[in-house]
């Protein structure tokens, strides 16, 4: 009986996951295309990386990213969900509907609707510039502003996950606390240092590992925000993976790009998991 | 409008031998053509399907252009997943043919096509051969031309007497007119695809040829001289940048929209926006405007230009049978034969009969570009040449940060040769 | 407390209360922008001055978006494989999940141990094997091409374990003394004491598929197999001036997952806190 029940999902991992991640580490070995076989050529793959322009653009990318994403995500998120959770009733609904809503929106959809409001000709944001007597920023065109937009884009559409989190972090702390502390006379700032972020702590370390470890594979904005612009420069380690496998046709040097991204993310999850478990105990 | 049932005289032999198939075909074709010339080739595909209903049908879709385009062929031909036929860059024929994905268009395929060496230009039928075997059938081919608002340059007193724009024959004398333009209060004197590198290729190795400059010496890029070149031509359209005088970080469809909205005076841009423009000035939605050879910066005229042909993928582990392969060369007789109606779409068909007619010579405005035939300049014949091909990808990167006052032509220059060389 | 005190927090409280409805709404507002713009010919959207309203209202571009484009089959193939990875991660889920925590069998602990480890791998850098995989299998341009190497989902498993682990045991006694099978205990009484926890763990699933881009957008190459998300970006005029027709078709992408989050709010925001392993 335990064998039926485990079987489908046991195949499935074997084949889509398993499988695939063996195959990984054996083709990043080899000088293999995409599709077909290879030579097997020991460490020349890895031994390429230090001295490729492109890979030390894409490492350095993607952990621009990461800081431009995490913290200042989770910050926002939460001081979002502070607001709202003040808020009551239907309009406490409405807002954060209006705040989650970019969540459930396909990526695609995004990369439009914000490709066009910054665009730099048309985009009604460049009219916000020329109201304020500032020059007009080519934020998707420029090496300068690509990160920093794209990473401000991607707090707007993934925000809403991390607000629902931190409601429901600050609903489970008991409104005795805060009686208690109203009591005391305690003022806002005072009540929120002493209250409500320590007793949040735990949810923002969740929401800031969860975000952790999703932009660190950050892709599909990078590369639907270069298009017909500069890829190049803006080159992340998935895109980077991509760019190797799927335009240049070489699967095993792509594989190489995808072993060392394959154990960042480990690495991190790791030490992240190690820290947030220390500063938690400590706390308590 | 147009009389294309003259030219589909020779039809008949190649229509009859596919109607000797029995059932009807489908041929999926694949292409990157999705401006005004998309609308011209759709309607091309339409009438190919009427004129053979119950035989050959062609199941026709559109993909972004370049990268995109030249990713998923590559991926598709590797797993047996690519089309019948595809339109393709004669500049990426080569790194095609290395690759392994086209199949050769034998001399049999040319005899039952019913066409051949003799209906092409020399360069045309050379871009299409690798090593004395044919890989495509040439279309047509593409230069890039200089639009302009004749509206506003007349209003600026900038036209000449032949109502073309003034200062066309000179470095100074073209960006006497920008600056006249600027002063007059136009916003951008000229539209550039400042954002896309890839776009940039064309201007910038146009500009190379105005000084007989070359990309590949043998397996050497940017030897001697030519390197200076470059640079030259890459200070001149910083210098539009630094004055103000042409839009910067645009990419192609704002340039478009800057150009018909009145906002960018003339524009650089290939032929195939032609349509784009009869159609809205068709619909009273244009200004007057023109389309004219490139100005003439350095020493003499030159223009770059690629071409389109059609190709065959070569399928992995997928044969082609014979009643299929057979509706494919109808596909690309037929269409070759009736390239007038392309040269709506403002390219210059490659099918010689249809370029020596007199209904073409007559064709506005490319008659008036026409004259750049004489001057065009094509990619190396390099596996690592043409569209989102190596040598693009590389210079690319480094054009937009030059156009736009990044980086100095210079150090530009440097580095590109450097990656050049290293490919 | 004084009043005067009492006063300031009430002001200090009403302009957050403000300042946050104003955010919620400057939040929102490129989405209206979008819809507006869609809404434009494509001459106005492109003026130099800012109408936030369109001059000329016209559905033009949404007649364009619905019958010149495959957007219909785009929706098909992405219900479809949404649905797809949906009910195949979720089942398979409950099914070990429910073999991880109540049975015995060998190996457990260490499939346990594999999946919370899989929970860190990141899936992206399979791609390239993923590929090879399916362009083997023959699978590419299919639904279950683009639905098997989506179905990696350890969380779903998890939540699942922990549900089960807490079901007090006593159900289970009573039926084992009934002779119920272990089939019989799962369907009458683990499945239907959670189907809160399914529901939640069915929506989260399905945005993610909906939502995800990378893979379909490699195991695809013909469009008539594309999913909305790959559609609206890789068959797009490359030449010419589309906003508006672009925008329409935005707005038709995330027209039905938006309003279907409007309806289902609630239940939405239970599912997503749950997946993330908080109990809402």
């Amino acid at each position: 009986m335990a064998v039926l029940l485990i079987l489908p999902f046991v195949a499935i991992y074997g084949l889509v996951f398993i499988y695939p991640t063996i195959k990984m580490f054996i083709l990043s070995f080899t000088d293999a295309p995409l599709i077909g076989a290879g030579d097997w050529v020991g460490l020349e793959n890895y031994e390429r990386l230090p001295r490729d322009r492109r890979f030390h653009t894409a490492l350095w990318n993607t952990f621009y990213f990461v800081a431009l994403t995490v913290i200042p995500g989770t910050l926002v998120a939460l001081v979002i969900s502070l607001g709202i959770n003040r808020l009551k009733g239907r309009l406490q609904s409405l807002v954060l509907a209006l705040f989650f809503l970019p969540y459930i929106l396909p990526v695609s959809v995004v990369y439009l609707i914000w490709d066009w409001t910054l665009n730099f000709q048309f985009g009604i944001a460049m009219h916000l510039f020329d109201w304020a007597g500032a020059d007009r920023i080519p934020v998707f065109k420029s090496t300068a502003w690509f990160m920093p937009a794209v990473g401000f884009v991607t707090i707007w559409w993934t925000a809403g996950f991390s607000i629902l989190l931190f409601l429901a972090g600050r609903r489970a702390i008991p409104e005795e606390i805060y009686e208690a502390a109203s009591l005391d006379n305690s003022g806002s700032w005072s009540t929120f240092s002493r209250v409500t972020w320590p007793l949040m702590w735990p949810v923002t370390a969740l929401v800031s590992t969860i975000q952790l470890i999703l932009q660190l594979k950050i892709f599909d904005q990078v590369y639907l925000f270069s298009q017909g612009g500069r890829p190049n420069d803006n080159l992340v380690l998935v895109y980077y993976v991509f760019q190797r496998a799927f335009q240049s046709n070489q699967g095993g040097r792509a594989a190489a790009v995808a072993v060392v991204l394959f154990v960042i993310v480990i690495v991190v999850s790791v030490l992240n998991f190690q820290l947030t478990r220390l500063s938690g105990g400590r706390r308590k | 409008m147009l009389n294309l049932k003259g030219l589909a005289a020779g039809i008949c032999v190649a229509t009859a031998l596919v109607s000797s198939a029995a059932a009807s075909e489908t041929v999926v074709w694949w292409d990157f053509l999705s401006g005004g010339d998309g609308v011209r080739m759709k309607q091309m595909i339409q009438d190919f399907n009427k004129e053979h209903e119950g035989q050959i049908t062609i199941d026709a879709t559109t993909l972004e252009w370049g990268v995109p385009f030249y990713s998923k062929v590559q991926t598709s031909a590797a797993v047996g997943e690519a089309p019948d036929i595809m339109t393709y860059h004669a500049s990426r024929i080569p790194l095609a043919v290395e690759q392994g994905i086209l199949t050769e268009v034998t001399s049999a395929d040319w005899q039952q096509m019913g066409l051949g060496k003799n209906d092409y230009a020399d360069a045309t039928w050379d871009a299409v051969t690798i090593d004395g075997k044919q890989y495509a059938v040439p279309l047509d081919t593409h230069p890039v031309v200089l639009y302009y608002n004749k509206d506003i340059l007349g209003k600026a007193g900038l036209l000449t007497e032949n109502g073309v724009p003034k200062g066309m024959d000179s470095r100074d004398g073209f960006t006497a007119t920008l600056q006249a333009l600027k002063a007059a209060g136009v916003k951008y004197p000229l539209g550039s695809v400042t954002a896309d590198g890839n776009f940039m290729f064309r201007t910038i190795y146009s500009l190379m040829g105005q000084q007989d400059g070359v990309l590949m010496s043998g397996d050497e890029f940017l030897a001697g001289d030519n390197a200076e070149k470059l640079q030259n031509a890459l200070a001149v359209l910083q210098d539009w940048t630094n004055e103000g005088l042409q839009s910067t970080y645009t990419d192609y469809p704002a340039t478009v929209a800057l150009f018909t909205s009145g906002e960018a005076a003339m524009m650089i841009n290939g032929v195939w926006e032609v349509p784009t423009m009869t159609d809205a000035h068709a619909k009273g939605k244009l200004f007057e405007w023109g389309a004219v050879e490139l100005p003439v910066i350095f020493d003499h005229p030159s223009t770059y230009a690629d071409s389109h042909t059609f190709a065959i993928p070569a399928n992995k582990g997928k044969e082609m049978s014979k009643a299929r392969h057979d509706a494919v060369l109808e596909v690309m007789s037929w269409i070759s034969r009736n390239s007038l109606f392309w040269a709506t779409a403002g390219h210059i068909p490659a099918y010689g009969p249809v370029t020596n007619s007199a209904e073409y010579k007559a064709m506005e405005p490319n008659a008036t570009y026409s004259s750049l035939t004489a001057n065009m300049i094509f990619d190396p014949k390099s596996p690592k040449a043409g569209i989102a091909g190596p040598i693009f990808d590389v210079m690319s990167s480094y054009f937009v940060p030059t156009l736009n006052g990044e980086m100095e032509p210079a150090k530009a220059v440097e580095e590109i040769k450097y990656e050049l060389n290293d490919l | 407390m004084n009043p005067t005190r009492i006063h300031r927090i009430n002001m200090a409280g009403l302009a957050i209360t403000l300042i946050t409805v104003i955010a919620a709404v400057l939040w929102a507002f490129p989405l209206y922008w979008g819809v507006v713009s869609s809404l434009k010919p494509e001459d106005e959207v492109v003026r130099p001055y800012v109408e936030l309203w369109p001059q000329t209202l016209t559905f033009s571009h949404y007649v364009h978006a619905l019958t010149q484009t495959q957007i219909g089959i785009w929706y098909l193939n992405s219900v479809a494989t949404a649905v797809g990875v949906t009910f195949v991660t979720v089942a398979s889920s409950l099914f070990c999940g429910y073999a991880i925590s109540q049975l015995e069998f060998p190996f457990r602990r260490a499939l346990w141990w594999l999946i919370l480890a899989s929970f860190m791998v990141p899936i992206q850098t399979l791609i390239i094997n993923h590929f090879e995989l399916i362009a083997g299998m023959g699978l590419l341009n299919s639904w279950t091409g683009i639905i098997l190497p989506q179905l990696i989902h350890p969380v779903v498993i998890i939540v699942y374990k922990q549900f089960f682990d807490n079901v007090p045991k006593d159900f289970r006694e009573a039926a084992v003394m009934d002779n119920a099978s272990e089939w019989r205990i799962l369907t009458r009484i683990y499945i239907p004491m959670n189907w809160g926890v399914t529901t939640a763990l069915s929506i989260v699933t399905f945005i993610w598929a909906w939502n995800s881009f990378l893979w379909p957008f490699l195991a695809v190459t013909k469009t008539e197999m594309m999913t909305i998300t790959v559609g609206i970006t890789q068959v797009s005029d490359a030449f010419g001036v589309y906003y508006a027709r672009e925008l329409s078709a935005a707005v038709l992408a995330g027209l039905p997952v938006a309003l279907a989050y409007l309806v289902f709010q609630r239940k939405v925001t239970q599912a997503i806190t749950l997946s993330a392993g908080i109990k809402g």
